[in-house]
């Protein structure tokens, strides 16, 4: 049984690449709440309503590894359907804060492909847009492919 | 007997401030967590993981694992939750993580433990009300394999007229 798709094996990708991945998704708390507390985040500024009332952001803010989670997973399909690992992140920064009910989008562009014993290593570069058109996160992710059967 | 007056009942307090870190300490941070299967689950579908290794444990165990492998994104998520109350629990956001590397891979039963030390501390110009100090964390599965190392670094309020 075939499960994965055909077009994003190692070779089906190539430096300068860019990719606007098909869907967004809207955070609301049910992401934020049961991830960051799933994860044991303590920091109640993710979810504690009244103790942010007081702060300059006035609401809950959403733990920045939920949303770099939902971002590089909005390109995972696309990334690593046909992963035989991921490898490594870097340079991961949240430029801005993502609140209950922002929506984010994911773009990919490809920094570098290598060959490797088992497949093949791709470098990408992502970035988490939200419904305004803001950056609210950008990283870089390597990740070992697959070569097409 | 009158309700007590809960003004008047001391506060625990959690987390550190900048002044509590010096280069070259090091945390143990709390607990641990075994990560069960449902826990893997419940991320990589929320999160949108669309991959079968983390979701398809018969198709894992063709790649040559022995069980799903547990989605790498819950793996560090769950890594910093657990040394949020040592390291940045009291205000002051992530400035940035860089080099995360992914070890040993994670599956279903394993628990992680892991451990940080303070590798440079500053002040900052541009608020001085808040410091920034840079960590690096390790974490190791029951097996003393690291499953997972990286650095980061955050804002981090003063004791003194701080706060992010």
């Amino acid at each position: 049984m075939k499960l994965t798709s055909a077009n994003n094996y190692f070779e089906d990708f190539h430096v300068g690449q860019r990719i606007r991945h098909a869907r967004g998704t809207t955070i609301d708390e049910v992401e934020n709440q049961l991830l960051t507390k799933l994860v044991m985040n303590s920091a109640q500024g993710h979810w504690n309503e009244h103790a942010m009332e007081g702060t300059p952001y006035g609401k809950r803010l959403v733990f920045g590894f939920i949303t770099a989670s939902m971002v590089i997973g909005l390109a995972t399909q696309d990334t690593a359907e046909n992963a035989i690992k991921e490898i490594s992140l870097d340079k991961i920064r949240f430029r801005r804060p993502v609140f209950h009910g922002d929506t984010v989008y994911a773009y990919t562009e490809v920094l570098d492909t290598v060959d490797a014993d088992a497949g093949g290593i791709v470098t990408f570069k992502h970035w988490g847009v939200n419904q305004r058109e803001e950056i609210v996160f950008e990283g870089e992710r390597r990740v070992l492919l697959k070569r097409r059967p | 007997m009158s309700d007590p007056d809960f003004s008047t009942f001391e506060t625990w307090r959690r987390g550190r401030q900048f002044e509590d870190f010096t280069v070259g300490q090091h945390f143990d941070h709390h607990w641990g967590r075994t990560i069960t299967a449902g826990d893997a689950t419940l991320f990589s579908s929320l999160a949108l993981r669309y991959s079968p290794l983390y979701v398809n444990a018969e198709y894992a165990k063709e790649e040559g694992h022995p069980d799903l492998v547990v989605d790498p994104m819950l793996v560090l998520a769950t890594v910093i939750g657990l040394s949020v109350e040592d390291l940045s629990e009291i205000g002051g956001p992530f400035l940035g993580v860089n080099d995360v590397e992914f070890d040993a891979p994670v599956y279903p039963g394993d628990t992680i433990t892991c451990r940080s030390e303070v590798v440079d501390t500053r002040e900052s110009e541009s608020r001085p009300n808040t410091g920034i100090v840079t960590w690096r964390t390790v974490a190791h599965n029951q097996h003393g394999e690291v499953v997972v190392r990286y650095q980061r670094t955050n804002l981090v309020a003063k004791r003194r007229g701080g706060g992010a």
